[in-house]
């Protein structure tokens, strides 16, 4: 388990293979109640907040139960990189994990696709037009990473534009789906991610019902992608209408 | 860092030599600091303080490690800077590495003593569970929000404050059979014992700026610089640490000068860092 | 990580908290927004049968308006648009702008003025030092670099757009041009109305207040009209010399003197007073900065501490009390 080699966990971790034994033998059930209390269909409770970053364009924080992600907008700025005339603007996604966000310091997984993922299910949205020759940066910094890191971080994205001033076409809104055997559970925290059979994510934009961005791992028969995928975009309303009555109460604060 | 021009330079370059800096503050003053406690809950101590419009967060974990052959019967402390692009957009991807590793050597050196471990700002003995086998290894991560200048004495702050906010966990030791054996420690998730945090410095910076220097530079005002010297005292007056910046050659006579006005400085930072200190453990036992 | 608010980095106690917060509320009750706030892809209300102009901010989908932005709608006739309440810099012909010049290009200087993109003030649209009314020539455009350098701060007026949308700028007036001797703060532009008057002279404090439209403000020591500075007939003195000898880097003019304290006390105090109505967000004009100064001045604050907490809350508090009087002088 050791990422660093002059440092190991000689109790940590031999505790931690028999828990994951033991949860691996519990999700093959067809009924258990997950470690946080919640159903198979009941996403985490969602915080969010605009505003965090005083220095930025645009910014905003979220909180989904262990997962927390502060994104920040600079922009439209001037583009750095000496370009040829474009009639769109450009679009910069970075996303990045601090060295205290897993309980394992140091040890961060798969963040480097996270950022071209997160190009993808933004420029969808986006209206490049709107910013001709200029550059728009999105910086997301995860804080804690707790499970259903992507969608925490697509979401809380399109929040910062949002809270930028940039124009959209619709809020984007996104929740990822694991499946256990014959049961899909609804945003997996890390520890169900870690045990997990197969992953569907989707990218949403809800009020023009139009999908951005689908990823699915692992094995799944066409009835549990068309459960899931109807969760997951119910899912999706939902978490658009949350953000939503966010933004209203941050537009009306007085001025 | 926006540049400055010929006119904005001189204003506060004047200001300085007046003793009246552009935010109304005088040559030794700090900013208004404001320090909260246990903002990472994952950690076994973390902090974030708030100097002005600088921003940092400081979280320390602690693993169990192996003791260096050298010296078997202390911990081992490692210190981390990270410059997220959140502050700046400039430290995106490697443009904030000089930076950082500046910082993290300069927090390294005023906190952590000699070679020989003597004058250590943290009791590196303390850490140690079974000697030449098993230590614990506190790994120092700070993450830099916001910039507006003086990041060094912010991190140090902020590292002092979380120190205070830290639990070691209580250990129990089972000895293996033969000497040579790797002992089993069983590690507690319920005590936790507090981190003795007398020993730990502050950090004064003194930006040279003309033929005065000041205390908690912002970004404009470090900008103007022609030296700059980092000097780390602790609670007994004594210096832990010392770091130079800026090309500008300094004439010793100065630079001993500094040091007694950063004694000085630094004793009233320590007490008006106790007090927030104070005020943050107490608001947090509240809620 | 407990509270985040926005350019709130003060410490506040209980109490100083419990008023603050009914301070705003009284504010937020008295701007009657409620109204019309939409966010991105809200549906806009609006009557099928009119033919409706869809403006800024707006987008259709399957026939019906929907916003692309979040703020306040807002309906001129026919005219329907979105206007963002904490929105970037808008320029319009004749706006009054302070700058900071970033490039020093064949005929033109590049300025950045905290929009989106870069302004550019061509060599044509600036007064030549001779004064005189003449075609630029070549050596007009090698010392370009005696007029402005990188980095100077300059005010001007836009004069007009680009096809690309970046700004023309010309500062071919006596008001226009370089601005010394003070310092730059930069705000968020919608706290900046467009008014009349963007200079203004502080006479009781012999300070110069630039309000930028595009949220940068210059607070400096006041210039006259013909770029002579009153004071500036006090000659050099002996302690001024001593010190720029000490220091290389600031540049050894014969006339450069350092600003007097008292003048300096007020530019600062003027200057902390914009920093704490920008960070509560209060719309920013002469008279809120000028009672700022006074209220400042008669509660003794010393300058520092008009950044600090209670100066904060008291600055709140005070505005529920003016914006209570004005509307009690209307009706």
């Amino acid at each position: 388990m050791a990422t660093n080699p002059s440092t190991y966990s000689p109790s940590q971790s031999s505790e931690r293979k028999q828990l994951q034994q033991q949860r691996r033998r519990l999700f093959q059930e067809t009924d258990w109640t997950r470690f946080d209390g919640r159903g198979f269909q009941q996403c985490r409770p969602a915080f969010l907040k605009t505003g965090a970053a005083s220095a930025a364009s645009g910014s905003a924080f979220a909180a989904f139960g262990a997962t927390k992600v502060i994104v920040s907008v600079f922009g439209p700025r001037e583009s750095k990189k000496a370009m040829l005339y474009s009639s769109t603007g450009r679009l910069n996604c970075n996303v990045s994990y601090t060295a205290f966000s897993t309980s394992i310091r140091g040890q961060s997984s798969d963040h480097k696709e996270y950022s071209s993922m997160l190009h993808k299910a933004l420029e969808g949205a986006i209206i490049l037009e709107t910013f001709p020759k200029t550059t728009v940066d999105v910086f997301a910094l995860v804080v804690e990473s707790g499970g259903g890191d992507l969608p925490v971080i697509i979401t809380c994205a399109s929040l910062a534009l949002a809270d930028a001033g940039i124009m959209m076409y619709d809020l984007v809104s996104s929740v990822s789906v694991s499946c256990f055997g014959r049961n899909i559970v609804i945003d997996p925290t890390s520890e169900e991610e870690a045990c997990q059979d197969g992953n569907l994510m989707i990218t949403c934009m809800p009020a023009r019902n139009e999908v951005t961005q689908v990823t699915l791992t692992g094995e799944w028969s066409t009835a549990k992608i068309n459960e899931a995928m109807e969760l997951c975009l119910d899912a999706c309303s939902k978490l658009a209408e949350i953000m939503r009555s966010c933004l209203k109460e941050a537009a009306s604060a007085p001025s | 860092m926006v540049g400055l021009s010929a006119g904005e330079k001189h204003f506060i370059y004047g200001g300085i030599a007046q003793d009246l800096r552009t935010d109304g503050r005088q040559r030794l003053h700090y900013r208004p600091i404001s320090v909260e406690i246990g903002v990472i809950p994952q950690a076994n101590g973390s902090s974030r303080v708030r100097l002005g419009a600088t921003d940092v967060i400081v979280s320390i974990k602690a693993e169990l490690g192996r003791p260096s052959s050298l010296h078997p019967d202390k911990g081992k402390v490692a210190i981390f800077i990270d410059c997220s692009p959140t502050a700046a957009p400039m430290f995106e991807g490697r443009g904030g590495e000089e930076l950082s590793s500046e910082l993290s050597l300069a927090l390294q050196r005023c906190l952590l003593g000699g070679r020989s471990g003597a004058g250590a700002g943290i009791d590196l003995s303390s850490l140690v569970i079974v000697e030449g086998k098993v230590c614990w290894d506190l790994y120092i991560d700070g993450l830099v929000v916001s910039s507006d200048g003086n990041l060094l004495d912010a991190l140090a702050a902020a590292i002092k404050v979380a120190l205070c906010n830290t639990g070691i966990p209580k250990t129990t030791v089972n000895l293996g059979a033969s000497p040579n054996d790797q002992p089993d420690v069983d590690v507690s998730d319920e005590e936790f014992l507090q981190f003795d945090t007398s020993g730990v410095p502050v950090i004064v910076t003194l930006t040279k700026v003309g033929r005065h220097y000041i205390v908690d530079a912002t970004s404009e005002e470090e900008s103007q610089m022609s030296s700059a010297v980092s000097i780390s005292v602790n609670r007994h007056g004594q210096i832990c640490g010392l770091t130079k910046r800026g090309g500008a050659g300094l004439d010793p006579s100065v630079i001993l000068d500094m040091i007694s006005v950063a004694k000085h400085v630094g004793e009233q930072l320590m007490s008006s860092l106790d007090s927030e200190i104070a005020a943050a453990e107490a608001s947090a036992e509240d809620q | 990580m407990t509270t985040m608010q926005r350019e709130l980095r003060l410490s506040l106690n209980q109490t100083q908290r419990v008023r603050l917060q009914s301070a705003l509320q009284q504010l937020e009750e008295m701007t009657s927004l409620a109204s019309a706030i939409t966010v991105v892809a809200d549906t806009i209300p609006v009557n099928h049968e009119d033919s409706i102009l869809k403006g800024h901010g707006t987008s259709d989908l399957n026939g019906e308006v929907v916003a692309t932005l979040c703020g306040v709608v807002e309906r001129v006739n026919k005219l329907v648009y979105v206007r963002a309440q904490r929105a970037r810099y808008k320029p319009e012909v004749g706006d009054i702008i302070v700058g900071r010049v970033i490039e020093v290009a064949p005929k033109r200087w590049r300025l950045e003025i905290n929009f989106s993109q870069d302004a550019v003030l061509m060599l044509s649209s600036m007064n030549l030092p001779d004064g005189l009314q003449r075609r630029r020539t070549a050596v007009d455009e090698l010392n370009m670099r005696s007029i402005f350098v990188e980095n100077d701060v300059i005010c001007a007026e836009v004069r007009g757009f680009q096809h690309d949308g970046s700004l023309h700028l010309q500062a071919r007036s006596q008001k226009y041009g370089k601005l010394e001797r003070g310092m730059l703060l930069t705000v968020p532009a919608y706290l900046v109305k467009r008014r009349k008057q963007h200079f203004h002279h502080l006479e009781n404090y012999g300070v110069d207040l630039i309000l930028g439209s595009n949220g940068f403000i210059w607070v400096g020591e006041h210039v006259d009209m013909n770029g002579e500075n009153h004071i500036l007939a006090d000659q050099v003195s002996r302690e001024d010399m001593a010190d720029k000898s000490c220091v290389g880097q600031v540049t050894q003019e014969v006339h450069e003197r350092i600003t007097p304290l008292e003048i300096r006390t007020h530019i600062c105090r003027v200057a902390n007073s914009v920093r704490v109505l920008s960070a509560l967000g209060f719309n920013l004009t002469v008279e809120v900065i000028v009672d700022t100064v006074e209220a400042s001045i008669s509660l003794n604050t010393d300058i520092k501490d008009i950044l600090a907490a209670e100066f904060y809350v008291q600055t709140a508090e005070r505005e529920v009390q003016r914006r209570v009087s004005l509307s009690r002088k209307k009706g």
